[in-house]
């Protein structure tokens, strides 16, 4: 299976080590200050911090690679955009097309943040397994429940959904095959054909999927599961020095990125 | 053979003899098939160098303990992934000769659970699918969804218009089954039939195969089931990791009891029977009248 954007990489390094909430929070924060911040001398800080955490996840170039190569065309239109439609005097014109330094220098501006945003974003992904995340998000989601979001069933279902999209995958691929072996055919004709082509595919894929539902929702209730009921942790998020060091780190980079 | 290789190819012409009863079987060959999952890390060696010959009108019996490459080698068989090495001899045709593409339009392959890819509104409808696939008539296709319903005991009359849902778990999966035969299938692949069907349903798949077997379809069977392979399969193949570790006429010398055991399996219950009465295992009856009719 291909790997999807920036998926989990097991491993052992301090930032796999550290907790999600902490995690979290310092790349929201250091995402914001990107955006607020734009001069190259704030974005060199934080493309070298960003630089720094991926060295130190120990996730191979070439797993990072895979997962961010599909990116590099948004990367791309971003600049392109930037450098037909930015203002600024130009000093050459062609058509609707004006060149300009100043567009020229925006443009590189953006698409190096955009860049630097999707490595902030990826080291949390790559060092986090994705029922971490939740767990970190519906703690951090807490004070909502006085406004009575029931942000841990909120969890939950993302856990759920989460675990059976492999499961989902490989219902997927066998029901495909099942239908070629009766002669379907997925990759040719028109927009309108090969979207009638997926008849025979997602009709199954339903009906196994509201199936299953019902089944793990039966098997939950029979192992006690009650919506809205406290619920423990086998795993329950411990936060440590590592995670307030991390938090100060951030802050300082925040800071240097800021007054630069 | 000239006429029901026109009627699998693009422009079916003629309409073709229905599979039951009465249609010639396809020959199976595979010479050092070998292939390997693409996974992120490693690919994975699923099936390795397998090499057997399957006469058209044949049976064969294709066993060995579960992850041993079975559904990989029916999928292969099928066309549906292409082997790394080696090649898929249909009928004596390689891929490369040209004719290969409709010859595989006649390999039926009946995946594990097929009742779980029916869609249509209609049992009709779903049985359709694959024949109106292949470009027939529609008079043609309605003759094969008929004759494959009936085939597989689900009478037009009372089921052609039922919703498969409505259908219980033993007469969807022989509606499944009606959807591959309807194709008109002259070797058919079967990965694991039997699986959670009650007894009553087991009894009539295993009829239905012995008609598609005295009929003439060529059948690799894929199964767990000793007894059920022994009852309907003329030759096993077994596989080990991937690899062929047995194939041939059912042996049940020493050396083939232990290569059943190594490869978790075990006799049939007829041929421990047999032993057991003192007679020779390799003649054991395949049946319950046989049985009867021999110890009478």
């Amino acid at each position: 299976m291909k790997a999807t954007i920036a998926q989990y990489y097991a491993g052992d390094s301090l930032l796999h080590r550290l907790d999600p909430r902490a995690k979290f929070v310092a790349v929201s924060a250091l995402a914001v200050a990107l955006f607020v911040r734009d001069s190259f001398a704030g974005l060199a800080v934080y493309a070298a911090a960003a630089v720094l955490a991926y060295a130190l996840s120990g996730v191979p170039v070439a797993w990072f690679w895979r997962a961010f190569r599909p990116l590099l065309w948004l990367v791309a239109l971003t600049f392109v955009a930037q450098v037909v439609f930015a203002p600024g005097d130009p000093f050459f014109s062609f058509w609707f097309i004006h060149l300009s330094w100043r567009g020229l220098e925006l443009a590189a501006f953006l698409s190096l943040r955009l860049v630097v945003l999707v490595l902030v974003g990826s080291v949390l992904t790559l060092t986090t397994p994705s029922m971490a995340l939740t767990d970190g998000l519906a703690w951090l989601g807490r004070p909502l429940r006085r406004l009575r979001v029931p942000t841990d069933e909120l969890a939950l279902m993302v856990t759920i959904a989460l675990r059976f999209i492999p499961t989902l995958l490989v219902e997927l691929d066998t029901i495909m095959r099942a239908q070629r072996a009766r002669g379907a055919d997925f990759r040719h004709g028109g927009l309108g054909e090969r979207t009638r082509s997926l008849v025979p595919v997602l009709v199954p894929l339903f009906v196994l999927s509201f199936r299953r539902a019902d089944e793990l929702a039966l098997a939950m209730e029979a192992r006690c599961y009650r919506p809205g009921a406290v619920r423990t942790r086998l795993h329950p998020l411990r936060a440590g020095w590592s995670d307030f060091a991390l938090l100060v780190v951030t802050a300082a980079v925040i800071a240097a990125g800021l007054l630069v | 053979m000239s006429g029901s290789k026109a009627v699998a190819g693009a422009t079916p012409d003629e309409p073709r003899e229905p599979a039951v009863p009465g249609s010639s079987g396809m020959s199976l060959a595979c010479a050092d098939v070998s292939f390997s999952y693409e996974e992120a890390r490693a690919p994975i060696p699923a099936v390795r160098d397998v090499s057997f010959e399957l006469p058209a009108g044949g049976s064969l019996a294709l066993m060995g303990a579960s992850g041993s490459g079975k559904s990989t080698l029916l999928q292969v068989v099928r066309g549906l992934d292409a082997p790394d090495t080696g090649a898929v001899l249909l009928d004596g045709a390689a891929p490369v000769d040209a004719g290969y593409a409709a010859l595989q339009r006649e390999v039926g392959l009946v995946f594990q659970a097929p009742e779980l890819q029916l869609f249509a509104a209609t049992a009709r409808e779903d049985v359709a699918f694959g024949p109106r696939r292949l470009g027939w008539p529609e008079e043609q296709v309605t003759a094969a969804v008929d004759t494959a319903l009936d085939v597989v005991g689900l009478p037009p009359a009372h089921f052609a218009e039922r919703h498969p849902y409505s259908l219980s778990g033993g007469e969807q999966r022989r509606l499944a089954l009606a959807g591959v035969l309807a194709m008109r299938p002259r070797l058919l692949l079967l990965d694991e039939p039997f699986v959670s069907l009650d007894p009553g349903t087991r009894r009539q798949l295993v009829g239905i195969l012995e008609r598609l077997k005295a009929a003439g379809v060529t059948l690799l069977l894929a199964t767990h089931d000793v007894d059920l392979a022994w009852a309907l399969c003329d030759e096993l193949l077994v596989l080990g990791e991937g690899r062929l570790v047995a194939a041939g006429p059912w042996d049940f010398s020493t050396a083939g009891g232990r290569l059943l055991a190594e490869n978790r399996l075990r006799e049939p219950f007829f041929v421990e029977l047999w032993r057991r009465l003192g007679r020779d295992p390799q003649r054991a009856p395949r049946s319950a009248s046989a049985a009867a009719e021999a110890l009478s």
